[in-house]
Parts: C-alpha cells; structure tokens; sequence
C-alpha cells in the first residue's frame, strides 16, 4: 500500500562545481566511463573583446569539453561552447602586458580573449586548454561538429542570407522554397502548422532579426549571448526557429550534440515494454492538447507516446507525471522527437527539479516559495488572501507545473517559456507576481478559491485584448494585455533574482520536506488493513523507526519486473509498496528492541554517553522469516506491525507459546533437539548483558531441564526392550522431540524464566525511542559543553578528546547496557534451586546429548564468564567507536560488570522501570498529532511570517499601488 | 455591493465539492455530464484540479456547486487536501470495471472521514456501469445525445453478443459496493457518464443531504454575494435541477 521514500532527506545542495554547469546550461558530469582521463578545470579572469571595441569584463571557465565565459553582471555577455568548435588558438602578440588569445570557431567565427589574471595563471589555462583540446581532436568530436549542425534551421537561416548577399537579384519571398532545408529538425508545426496568426506574431520581421544576430554572433552550438539576445526572446521567437532555440538556451543542445542516437536506442531496447509508467502515458496521450491538429491524428500522438515514454525509460525513478504530457505535446510542436526528448529531460531534472518526481516536492516547495514572495512583494492582497482563506495555489500551480501552457492561450504561453528558457526558472515566479499585481484591484474582491479561479480565468482569456482601451494615445491603446503582463514581470519583479529563488527554495525545503514525510506517514499509517492492538500513535511510532532505518539501508530499488509479469491490466496504480529485506530489518529492529541493539554505556568522568550498534544474531534472523508470513522474503510495514503485534501483548503463556513457535521452524508442534539448543541459545542472547549469573544459570538449568523432561516424556519405541540398558531411546537430533506442554513445564520450572516470560521479555520492547545522550549527573565544565555542540561530527570528536581525558584521570569506563537490566547486582537470588540437584543436571545433561551438542552444554552446566562467548559468537558488535580493543570487551567480566551497572544506576533510570511514563509520553504524542493533522499538508500554504522590514513592506505597498505601465 | 445583485429573492447557496478518485475511472466525465450534459473523450488535461461550476434547484433554493475535479494520477494524491478543505460534499468515483478502483477510493474515504471538513457529505459512485450493461438496457437510459466520440478507446464493448456476456466485465459487484458504502455511512449510486445514468440523481441526493440552512447560517457574509459569472459552465441548458442560465450571466463581478 505505501511506498516510503527517503528521497529527500538525501537530498544535497549543489556544489559550486555543479552551480557553474547549471548556470552555463552544461550537461551534469556523466559517469566517466569511456572517458579515461579527467581533464582538469580552471577558471580565470577575463575579458571579452569585440571588434567595435566593446569589452566584456567576466570570467573564463575551462570546463572540459566546454568553454564557458560570462561577463561579471551575468547578462551582458556569456557563451558556452564546445572545444570540438573551436579551430583555432592563437596568442597575440600585442601589446606588453596583455594576454590576448585570438580563437576562430569552425563556421570562421574568430572572437579575442584578453586573460586578465597573472602570468602564471595565465600560463596554466592556456596549456590545460591544449590539453582539452588535444582530447577532443583524438576522440574525433572535431568531425562530428559540421554534420551535428546540419540538422538546425539557424544554419539554413544564415546560409540562405549569405546567398542572398551573393545573389542579390534572388526574390525569394518565404523560407520554404530552398531544398537545402530538408535537413534540419523540426517539430509538428512545419506539417500541422504553428499555433497563431504568422502576420499577427510578425514572423518575418522576427526571422530577419534573428537571421543578422546569428550571422554575426554565432548560433546553436556556438551561439553568443548578448543582451540583445535576450530582448529578442522577450519579442517572441519566430516559430521555424524556437525549437532550435529552446535547445541552445536550455543546454538541451549539448545533451543531444554529445549523445547521438542514444534516443532512438533507447526506445529500441526498451521495445514493448509496459510498465505503469507506460500505461500512465497511455491514458494521457489524447488529453494533451487536444485541440492542436496533430494530436488529433495519430502521426502526432505517435510521437508524444515515443518521447514521453523515452524519458520514463530513462529516469524510471520519475517515470510519468501528469503535466508532462502537456509540456511534451507543447515542445513537439516546434521540435523534433529527439530534440524533445532532451529538453523534457533539461526542464524535468534541471529547469525544474523535483517537480514531477513521485513525491512532487519541487512543486510544492515552489509554491511555498511563491507564496513567500507574493507575500513580501504584495503584502495587502496576501492579508487579503489570508483574511478570506483562499490558497494560491489552487491557481498558481497549473502555472507552473505545466508552464502556463494550461492556463493561458498558447501563443502567449510560448512567449513566456521563450523567456522561461533563456533567463531560468525566476520566469516563473516573475510573471506569476506580475498576473497578480495586475489583477490586484479585482482580486481584493474574492472571496473563495472558486472565485479566484473564475478571475483568473477571464484575465487569461482576455491577454490578447489591449491594456488600455480608453486610451486617447493610439500606442497606448495597442499594447496588449500579454505585453503590459511581460512588462510588469521584467521589470517591476526584476528584483526576484536567481539567487532569490535558489534562498527561498533553500529555506523552505526543510519544511516542505516534513510536511511530505509526515503527511506520507499518515497516509501510511491509515492505509494499514489492521493496526492489530496498537493505536494510532504507537503505529506512528513503529513507522518511524522504520523511517529511519530505510534512512540507514534504503530497501533495494524497486526493479521493473518483467514485462510478463506486468501485461496483466490490474496491476494497481499505486507503486509497489516498500518491503524491507534482513539488513534494513536489524536495524528496525534494534530501534525497539532493547536485546536487538548492544549498547555501550561510556563514562569518562566529564561526560556520559551510550553507543549503540546493531546487534547481530541468529534470533533476528529468525524472527525476520517468522514475521514474513508471504514469504517474500521481505517485510512491509504492515508485516512488522502484525509481527510486534504478535509479541508485544502476550501474557505469560502465550509468551511461552511465542518462543516456543518461533523455534518450531517446521511448525509440526514438535521442537527438536537442535532447535532446543538454538533456542537456549536465543535466550543467553538476550540474556548477554545481563549482571551477574542468574540468567545464565537460568539457560543452563533450562537446557538441562528440557533434556530431562523430554527425554523422560518420549514415547517408547516398541521395539525397545524394557530392560534394556540404555534408559532412553535414541533419538536424532533433527527430530520431533519436544511438544509446547513439556516446554512449558520446563519454563514454569525456573522463576527467572518465568518471569522473564511473564514480564520482562515485553518491556524488551519499547515502541518510544531511547535517546542516546545520558544526562550528566554531575555537570562539569566540559560536561556542559556537550549541550552546545550540535552537528554528529562535532560529537564524536568531543567524544574521542573526553575519552582520552577520562582514561588519562583513570575515569574512563565502557560496559554494555543490558536488554533487561532487572538484575543490578551479584546479590541476587539464585533461582529455584530445589527441582534438580546440580548432580541431576549434571547426568543428564551428558547422557541426553549426543556429541554435537555436549559441549556447550557441560560449558553450561558450570556457567562460568569465559565460556559464554563462545556461545555468543555470532554478537559482534562492530566497533564503529574509535576506541581501542583493549578497553573494550564484548562481555565484561561479571565483576566488573556489576560495579559499573552499579554506577550506572545512579545515573540513569532504567528503561524498564518507567513503562508507565511511556504510556503518558505516547498520549501527548497523540495529541499533538491530532492537533497537526489537516496543518501539515497544506503547510507549504500556511500563514507564515518572514519577517518583513518595515521598508519592505512599504516598498512593497508601492509596487501593489503602482499603476500598471 | 455583495447581496442583492442578483436581484433575486432566492439566496444560492454554493456548495464545495470535490471528486476524488483513481485515474481514468471517470471523474472528469462525471462531471462533464452533470454540467454541461454531454460526454467525450477527454477534452482538458487534469493538472491539479479541474474548476467547474454548476447551478441547479432544489425545491425552492437554488445551489450553486462548484466542482473540483482532482487529477487522478497517484502522485498528486498529496495535493488533494488543498482541494478537498472546506469542501461540504465529496464524490469518490470508482470504475465497476476495475476491482482495484474500489480499493483506492475506500482509502480516499477513509482520508476524508480522518481529514476533511467533518461533516462532509461523501457519496460514492461506481461508473462506467453501460459497460456492464445487457446490450437491451441502454434504451431506456439513454437520454443521452448521439454523439459520435461516445465511442471512444476504453469504452470497447463493441463485440454485441447478448446480455450474459457484457456482465463478466463487471469487477464490482453492486451488492458489495452497496454494502461497503453502507456500512461507511456513504450515499451510493451506479453511474455512467456515458449515458447519464445517475448522474444527475447522484447530485440531487448530495444536495438534499447538505445541511443548507448550515451553511446558509455560517456563511451569511460570503455566499450570497453573486457568483462570480459561470464560466462556460454554467451557461447550459441540461440539469433538470438547473435554473435559469440566465440569471448566473447578469450577476456579474462588480
Ligand atoms: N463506457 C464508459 N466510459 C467512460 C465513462 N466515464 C468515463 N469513461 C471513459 O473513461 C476514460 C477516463 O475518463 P476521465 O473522465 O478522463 O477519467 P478521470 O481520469 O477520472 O477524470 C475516458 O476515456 C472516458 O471516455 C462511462 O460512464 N462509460
Ligand atoms: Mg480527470
């Protein structure tokens, strides 16, 4: 029923490294795997020095196989270009003191470099550079270069201009007559034409202005990005060329230049295939833009199924969201299946990550991120908003899950993706705010969602109307709604930067993050078939040391099963719930179970503290396949519910029965020989911390009992002669030996037992979780230092400085909690003594063993501190604490033991003595839940304060009052 | 400038509601049925959630629904909250085809009753039942216009044999859907958007359940104010609860 996923916790922040590639659109690094060396990466200061004397002062980046430059305000000038462009590098010898690299580009493009750093640096990035050059020259990149840009319209454009300049006489009046053309890639607008008016959108005006910048300024691979660049795309990319456009400005480009055919591949090997991905896209394909022509032929929903199920194939992790489709109908429409392919996958993973992923927090943590700024930027229409409980993102997420794509007419949604690729994804939030402010007025009146949306609506259906109807100034009047929209975007919400979006997106995800996760544990928690005897908060609770053990040992990757296995059109819509294998298991369990997990308890006279390690032993095992009742092999939440449900209620007998069924491996009602040994052993596992030798009298008195008594209660074989010699029949050791009644009997034999079974063994299991951290009874110096120190690393170098100030003042101690901690001195009683004289047990014991097991049991019978771990042997505790083995034992001596468990209990109350506490804890616990239950999803919309400057909010003010330009 | 506008005496009271539902079980047709009286192929993608309004008459007040249809997509389950608060009535849809569709909305059932506005009006509708149908019955419950797209890709019962055969496509049997909603104190009915089968019997009987003179008491601020003016969704003719379309078009915002 659930899948829980730990995805986000993991989540870590971009490296710069990363930041520079994402910000010049580069490809993330690929696993290295044919590219044997790794180049080195540099970057230094310099200038960019245009013929008209224009210079660019900015940064280089060798980032190989690319060379990225960008002036210092990050708009005025910036390329990204691969080395393989490149033909050649000169340095010119000018002036002294000037670095000047002079590079011509493959189409004879030349531009100057002047390296502004020092000398040496100088130096070393023109040798680096060689370098990575020389590479791309060996891989052979340098040829792929004039067949790569064979396939985009910019080539097609330029070439037929400079015909046009050779040929002057040449009337050619539209772009579709030249056959040269056929080459290039484009998308279903070039069969099922573009969407919009081509006289209205200006087409040819918009084709001869981007025909001269990209004859002078480079284009596709090698395009340089001016801010007239950027004005261009905010007038609107002319159709024939956006595709190719969206490519360049996106990086999608260089995904596609440095991985030819892998999408056909890709489809290819992945052939037939379903999956619920795949089944997902199917339903979807004829509602995606369906009223654009080639979506309703099959050629155009032909290639929505190939790329949005190429993308599923390679990122099964996001496989297909709802949203998706819309944008990959929109983007096939000006761009060829496998140039689609790779820009889906530049907005999905890049532009914006984590929006479609399963959990969708990329969406959600952007509308808690809008809903921010709307409050900083339009203080009033957010208390408005408050006042009458209406949700932004009723509206504002369709904005921005499917571009405005849904929401608005499409002529206008390309314009906005126009800008969205080519300044990033504060696009997004700056028309979003612009929409708002500019309905400020309209939307003081609504009340509820329903209006809100109903606003909105007759707003978007109206952008192509003229902002000022009534205006006398003929201009005035012909600025239309969308251009008034852009405008208030760029440049009254020009505030909201990159860096804007990338802070609040930093300050929000935690939160969002805890909303997703406690939102799934509720929903994990209700979708349970049975919660057996346990309440709500106690399923919580064993949820979340689920949680966090899946944190520790994420469960292995839910594989695709075979297509075979999948044809069968049931398969539910959910995704395959999480099941658990043996490792993550230990670790579940030692968060509850007190004999699950060995526990040292270290004092080094300045502070004390209790290491925990996952405890390892044959038990577990056991009880891992005993709990997997569908023998899959591994557990769901609900298996370990069901499974603690098992064992945690039980009283005494039914204890009994428990332990006794959990040895039964066969389940025949009988135990044998072999698993009443593999059952005392279970016992001294539990038993292993324990003070003093009663429990391991206890197990010895037991082990020699159950031999007694069982042997006693065999059914005579009738072949057996009554008098004959030997008093018991032989019996194997695999063999039906001891039923529940005599088991039984055996346990009520000894008190320890008895109320080990009665009571201690279910405090052994403790749902609250146990904090680490051990309050010092006598705060010293350094002990009340430790409250201030936060991080994990901090505290474990803490820990190794105050060790070795505690061994050096002879204070340093370490011994192991036990799981029971009921006994705390030598002094206790030895259990009932009086069945069995020593000497009883001591026959029969020998006489009863065959020879594989005589040996533990005479160790046994004379209990004694050295022979127990031997026993014990499979409880190796992995020394992860950096303490030397010397000091640390796996058993400690009894004596020594005693005398620190005696300390220790000055210390600390044992766990088993506040059962009740516990019960108290778990109803506040549930209280608070209850409180928190309809808040924590729709915490991204919750009221939220950020703290806003006086100043800001009368900025703010201004800008809500402004009048619209 | 809230009251009055309408000019009317009769005060429409809006009522929230939200259909929840596993994908494609057909939720948007449901609701495309019931306002706008007409069913085919999907014409607009779900994203988050679709916004429609319809009007229609209950006895002597006027109720003004106003319909959030949720995407149904697994992943957005965690979305739904911000549609379903506040909302007075839930459909839960199922699809009688497919057993596994009836397991998804009695979990979205049960996150109703433990998260949604408690005194929720929740009803759960089995769809897609002309599927199920002998090929007979549809006569007498097809009011439905002849529209071409009717036929479309999931609905493939296009094999005519006699009545027996089209019942094995049924999943859920009615009897045990009828009980489960019973028992979970729901209004149930079968329905198919296809032939409009229920449907509008469904948003009646939501409508005599919703405690009006409630919400008409808790509300008196906001609900009369004029409906901001139905899109294009209450403009049609159809619902025979439904009043006068023109009177939603003159009550314009401000
Ligand atoms: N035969 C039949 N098909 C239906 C019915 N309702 C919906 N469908 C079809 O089921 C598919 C999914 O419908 P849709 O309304 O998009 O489902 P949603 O995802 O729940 O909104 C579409 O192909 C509909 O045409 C019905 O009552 N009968
Ligand atoms: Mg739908």
């Amino acid at each position: 029923m659930s899948t829980i996923s730990t995805q986000l916790r993991n989540f870590k922040e971009p490296t710069k490294e990363q930041q520079t590639q994402l910000f010049f659109a580069l490809p993330p690094d690929m696993p290295r795997g044919e590219k044997d060396v790794e180049l080195e990466r540099m970057e230094c200061q310099a200038s960019l020095v245009l013929s008209g004397e224009e210079v660019f002062a900015g940064k280089l980046h060798l980032l190989p196989p690319y060379l990225a430059f960008c002036s210092l305000d990050r708009k005025s000038a910036r390329f990204s270009i691969p080395l393989s462009t490149i033909r050649r590098v000169e340095r010119l010898n000018a002036r002294a003191g000037v670095y000047a690299l002079s590079l011509s580009l493959y189409h004879g493009m030349k531009f100057v470099i002047h390296i502004t750093s020092l000398r040496p640096t100088a130096d070393l990035f023109c040798s680096l550079l060689r370098d990575a050059l020389k590479v791309e020259l060996q891989r052979g990149r340098m040829k792929t270069v004039k067949t790569f840009v064979k396939t985009c319209y910019s080539e097609v454009l330029v070439a037929s201009a400079e015909n046009e300049e050779k040929e002057a006489e040449a009337a050619k009046t539209d772009d579709n007559s030249s056959s040269s053309e056929s080459a290039y890639l484009g998308g279903l607008g070039l069969k099922f034409k573009f969407p919009g008016d081509p006289k209205k959108l200006r087409e040819a005006s918009k084709t001869k202005l981007w025909t001269t910048y990209l004859k002078s300024h480079g284009r596709n691979l090698t395009l340089f990005r001016y801010a007239q660049c950027t004005r261009l795309v905010q007038v609107g990319l002319p159709n024939r060329l956006r595709g190719e456009m969206w490519e360049t400005l996106s990086g999608s480009l260089y995904l596609r230049y440095e991985n030819p055919d892998y999408f056909e591949n890709i489809l290819k090997e992945n052939e037939g295939r379903i999956n619920t991905a795949t089944e997902e896209i199917e339903k979807d394909l004829h509602r995606s833009l369906p009223e654009y022509s080639a979506y309703q032929s099959e050629e155009g929903i032909a290639s929505l199924r190939k790329v949005l199920q190429a993308y599923s194939f390679r990122n099964p992790e996001t496989g297909y969201c709802q949203a998706m489709n819309i944008l990959a109908a929109a983007i096939l429409i000006y761009m060829s299946e496998e140039q689609a392919f790779w820009l889906l996958e530049v907005i999905c993973d890049r532009l914006l990550p984590g929006y479609y992923s399963p959990s969708m927090h990329g969406t959600l943590l952007d509308q808690r991120v809008f809903e921010a700024l709307v409050h900083r930027c339009l203080p009033i229409l957010y208390d408005h908003f408050q006042q009458v409980d209406v949700q932004l993102s009723v509206a504002s997420l369709p904005w921005f899950l499917s571009l405005f794509i849904n929401s608005m007419p499409m002529v206008f949604a390309f314009r906005i993706i126009d800008c969205f690729f080519c300044m990033g994804p504060k696009v997004l939030f700056q028309v979003g705010l612009a929409i708002l402010k500019i309905n400020g007025e309209d939307l003081l009146q609504i009340q509820d969602d329903g209006g809100f949306i109903q606003l909105m609506r007759e707003y978007f259906s109206k952008l192509g109307e003229s902002a000022h109807p009534e205006s006398s100034d003929p201009r005035a009047r012909a600025i239309t709604r969308f251009q008034e929209l852009l405008l208030v975007s760029f440049r009254e919400f020009a505030v909201i930067t990159d860096d804007t979006i990338i802070n609040e997106r930093r300050r929000y995800r935690s939160e969002i993050v805890n909303s997703i996760e406690s939102f799934s544990k509720r929903s994990a928690v209700r979708n349970l078939k049975t919660l057996g005897r346990f309440t709500k908060e106690q399923a919580g609770l064993i949820y979340d040391a689920l949680f966090k053990a899946i944190c520790v040992v994420p469960p292995p990757a839910t594989v695709f099963p075979t297509p075979a296995l999948l044809t069968t059109k049931d398969g539910s819509e959910e995704r395959p719930e999480t099941r658990i294998g043996l490792k993550t298991f230990k670790i579940f369990l030692s968060e509850i179970c007190t004999w699950a997990r060995d526990e040292r308890v270290v004092t080094n006279g300045v502070s004390s503290r209790v290491e925990r390690n996952i405890a390892d032993h044959e038990l577990i095992d056991r009880l891992f396949f005993f709990w997997d009742t569908s023998f899959r092999g591994a557990l769901s939440f609900q298996d370990l519910l069901n499974g603690l449900d098992g064992v945690m209620f039980n009283d005494l007998m039914e204890n009994i029965e428990w332990f006794f069924n959990l040895h039964d491996k066969n389940k025949d009602g009988y135990l044998t020989k072999d698993e009443v040994l593999t059952l005392s052993e279970s016992l001294l596992f539990i038993f292993r911390f324990e003070v003093g030798d009663a429990y391991l009298g206890a197990v010895s008195r037991f082990m020699s009992n159950a031999f007694e008594y069982g042997d006693a209660l065999l059914p005579r074989s009738d072949a057996a002669e009554p008098n004959d010699d030997s008093p018991q029949p032989q019996i194997e050791s695999n063999q039906p030996y001891m039923n529940l009644a005599t088991f039984r009997m055996v346990v009520l034999a000894d008190e320890i037992l008895e109320t080990f079974f009665e009571t201690d063994f279910n405090s052994t299991f403790k749902l609250e979780p146990v904090p680490l951290d051990m309050p010092s009874s006598n705060p010293s110096v350094l002990g009340s230092l430790w409250s201030n120190i936060a991080s994990d690393d901090n505290r474990k170098f803490f820990n190794i400085v105050t060790d070795q100030i505690g061994r050096t003042i002879g204070k340093h101690q370490v011994y192991h909690r036990p799981a029971i901690g009921k006994i705390t001195s030598l002094e206790e009683p030895k259990a009932r003594e009086s069945l069995l004289t020593p000497t009883m047990r001591h026959s029969t014991s020998s006489t009863s063993l065959n020879t594989g097991a005589s040996d533990s049991s005479t160790n046994l019978a004379t209990p004694s501190v050295s022979t127990s771990p031997s026993l014990l042997t499979v409880d190796t505790p992995t020394p992860k604490s950096k303490i030397s083995p010397a000091e640390y034992s796996p058993m400690p001596t009894m004596l020594q033991a005693a005398a620190n468990a005696a300390a220790y209990m000055e210390r600390t109350p044992f766990a088993i003595d506040d059962a009740k506490d516990d019960e108290e804890d778990t109803d506040d616990e549930s209280a608070a839940e209850d409180d928190g239950v309809m808040d924590e999803v729709d915490a991204f919309l919750e009221e939220h304060d950020t703290g806003l400057t006086d100043a800001d909010r009368e900025l703010a003010k201004d800008l809500i009052n402004a009048e619209p330009v | 400038m809230a009251d009055g506008a309408s000019g009317s005496a009769e005060r429409s009271v809006q009522v929230k509601l939200v259909l929840l539902g596993e994908a494609a079980v057909g939720k948007s047709s449901v609701v495309l049925r019931f306002v706008s009286n007409e069913f085919q192929a999907n014409k607009e993608p779900t994203i988050g959630a679709a916004f429609l309004t319809q009007k229609c008459r209950l006895e002597d007040r006027v109720l003004r629904y106003e319909i959030w249809d949720t995407a149904g997509q697994e992943r957005f389950h965690s979305l739904a909250p911000m549609y379903y608060r506040n909302a007075q009535a839930a459909v839960v849809v199922y699809d009688v085809t497919k057993a596994s569709s009836l397991e998804k909305a009695k979990t979205w059932v049960k996150e109703l009753q433990r998260q949604a506005n408690p005194n929720i009006v929740i009803a759960l509708a089995g769809n897609k039942v002309d599927l199920v149908q002998s090929s007979t019955a549809p006569a007498a419950a097809a009011t439905s216009e002849s529209e071409d797209e009717a036929d479309d890709a999931t609905a493939t019962p296009g094999e005519a044999p006699a009545s027996g055969e089209s019942d094995s496509l049924r999943q859920v049997p009615r009897e045990e859907a009828e009980a489960y909603a019973q028992e979970a104190g729901l209004l149930f009915f079968e329905t198919s958007a296809k032939t409009g089968e229920g449907i509008v019997e469904l948003f009646t009987e939501i409508a005599k359940k919703i405690p009006i003179d409630q919400i008409l008491a808790s509300s008196r601020g906001g609900a009369g104010r004029p409906g901001a003016a139905g899109a294009r969704a209450g403009a049609q003719e159809g619902v025979n609860l439904e009043e006068n379309a023109a009177k939603s078009k003159d009550s314009c915002n401000c």
